[in-house]
């Protein structure tokens, strides 16, 4: 599931970092394209406005299959106040931009799966693939507008991940 | 449970299961022979690794099996009272839905002559399922590398029209032969050379002789599954692929022989076996949503029984129905 869960977000980091190469953040003194795993990080840094947050929940197993067919729910949050030079008053504008922003990286559909854990990456035979965005309502606190989708990824559990 | 070599038996539950798995076997068609399964190796049947020569084809949907026999009463007298009975006519159907795809799992779909896709001659003409092919590699049988079912040794010249990850059809070339043809399963059935075009290659159009290419060595191809029809034999040529094509249409029917297995779990079993299948349907495909728009596409088979004599008693038979209680139940 690990191999799943780390080549979902490369593959939806290496698209965001192309649909909108500004959408950055700097953690740990890096500059990063503006999307982060909550439990790859601190949970300082899950605080960050404006930056995609990949939150792993719900997972089944469907055995009665030639390989096992994992599907795990990402819930993608994301938050906004607005920039300080408008006074907030764009906040609707650029939740819209990150909604529109999702809706592209995850557009590729599908993408080969491989295991971060080597050094180099190592390809593995299956490819995991996901379903369409599901938005949420948008919540408001104070100036502050967010959002959560929620993506079902599909993979095949290879022998070779055991 | 046993405790001192005697065994506490319980009421007989009746199975449960969850799935059902499908075994295939070549019919000799030139013969009509086809493979048996032994109802006495029921018992240490290892769903995972079937004995040869039976192919194991993974788990299938929609199991449904119909008995066509009808039973008439013979009756006499006024009022008309039925007196005995006759079995009329006997017969029986068997459909389901394939989970996997693969060469054999279309075949079976298809119902009729099931074609690879080979390379193509640069130039060649389009064609429905597959133009002109190249040029088929000639197989070395007494070189430093000994030829197996997983490896196929070939001059280095030849190696360099193959990669890693190829799939390729291993068979004879077609040289004016009739009848069925095709190394270790009867794939089709030539009429005469004209109706195939005398093409050299038709033998490995249709061949169920084909694998993928897991390796590319100096001196061979490593195959990633052992080839169907087993050691090539002298004569054999290989030839690159990149797909399998069935068509609506065909005159060739397949014939196989099959065996479904429902493991209960109380550690019992049910095995269907049909020694001789034919199929009884076109190409046809069954959905399952995943999350919509996501769908699963499964592969549809419907197949008539034909009859075997069993030699026991001499009567025609189209399925034998075996059950494997579980341990400890009363029978």
């Amino acid at each position: 599931m690990e191999n799943t869960r780390n080549s979902f977000y490369l593959a939806a980091r290496n698209a965001l970092s192309v649909i909108n190469p500004l959408r950055v953040f700097v953690l740990r003194g890096v500059q990063r394209p503006g999307i982060m795993v909550e439990e790859n990080e601190s949970t300082v840094a899950i605080g960050v406005p404006d930056v995609f947050v990949l939150r792993w929940t719900a997972l089944s197993i469907d055995e009665e299959h030639a390989l096992p067919l994992a599907q795990q729910v990402c819930e993608i949050h994301y938050w906004t106040e607005g920039t300080s030079t408008s006074g907030g008053m764009d906040r609707g504008r650029l939740l819209a931009a990150m909604d529109e922003e999702l809706t592209q990286f995850l557009t590729a559909r599908n993408a080969a799966k491989q295991n971060y854990a080597a050094s180099p990456p190592t390809a593995l035979a299956t490819r995991l693939f996901w379903s369409a965005a599901s938005f949420g309502p948008i919540m408001t606190s104070k100036n502050r507008l967010s959002r959560v989708a929620k993506v079902t990824v599909y993979s095949y559990e290879e022998a070779a991940e055991a | 449970m046993s405790t001192s070599g005697t065994v506490s038996a319980i009421a007989s539950t009746g199975p449960m299961t969850r799935r059902v798995r499908v075994y295939f076997a070549p019919v000799n068609r030139t013969n009509e022979i086809p493979t048996i399964f032994d109802a006495s190796l029921a018992a240490n049947f290892q769903t995972s690794n079937p004995p040869s020569p039976w192919l194991d084809l993974g788990w299938i949907d929609n199991f449904v099996r119909k008995s066509d026999g009808t039973v008439s009463a013979v009756s006499s007298g006024v009022p008309s009272l039925a007196q005995y009975q006759v079995r009329q006519a006997s017969g029986a159907t068997v459909s389901f839905s394939f989970e996997q795809w693969s060469k054999l799992t279309m075949a079976l779909s298809g119902g009729a002559e099931h074609m690879n896709v080979l390379v193509p001659t640069p130039g060649a003409a389009a064609n429905g399922s597959g133009g002109a092919a190249g040029t088929a590699q000639a197989i070395v049988f007494n070189g430093a590398t000994s030829t197996s079912a997983t490896v196929l040794a070939l001059s280095a010249a030849d190696l360099a029209s193959y990669t890693a990850g190829s799939v390729v059809t291993v068979d004879v070339d077609y040289a004016g032969q009739t009848g069925f043809v095709g190394a270790g399963v009867s794939a089709a059935y030539i009429k005469s050379a004209s109706s195939v075009a005398n093409d050299p290659d038709y033998i490995r159009r249709v061949s169920f002789n084909v694998a993928r290419v897991q390796q590319v060595t100096a001196q061979a191809l490593v195959l990633a599954q052992p080839l169907l029809a087993g050691v090539p034999v002298t004569g054999m040529k290989v030839q690159p692929l990149t797909g399998f094509v069935d068509r609506e249409g065909g005159s060739f029917l397949q014939e196989w022989s099959a065996l479904f297995v429902m493991s209960g779990e109380q550690g019992d079993a049910v095995f269907f076996h049909y020694p001789r299948l034919q199929s009884m349907a076109g190409p046809a495909e069954l959905t399952s949503t995943l999350q919509k728009p996501i769908e699963r596409v499964m592969l549809s088979a419907a197949f008539r029984a034909l009859p075997v004599i069993d030699v026991v008693d001499g009567q025609s038979v189209f399925c034998f129905r075996t059950y494997v209680p579980g341990p400890f139940t009363t029978v």
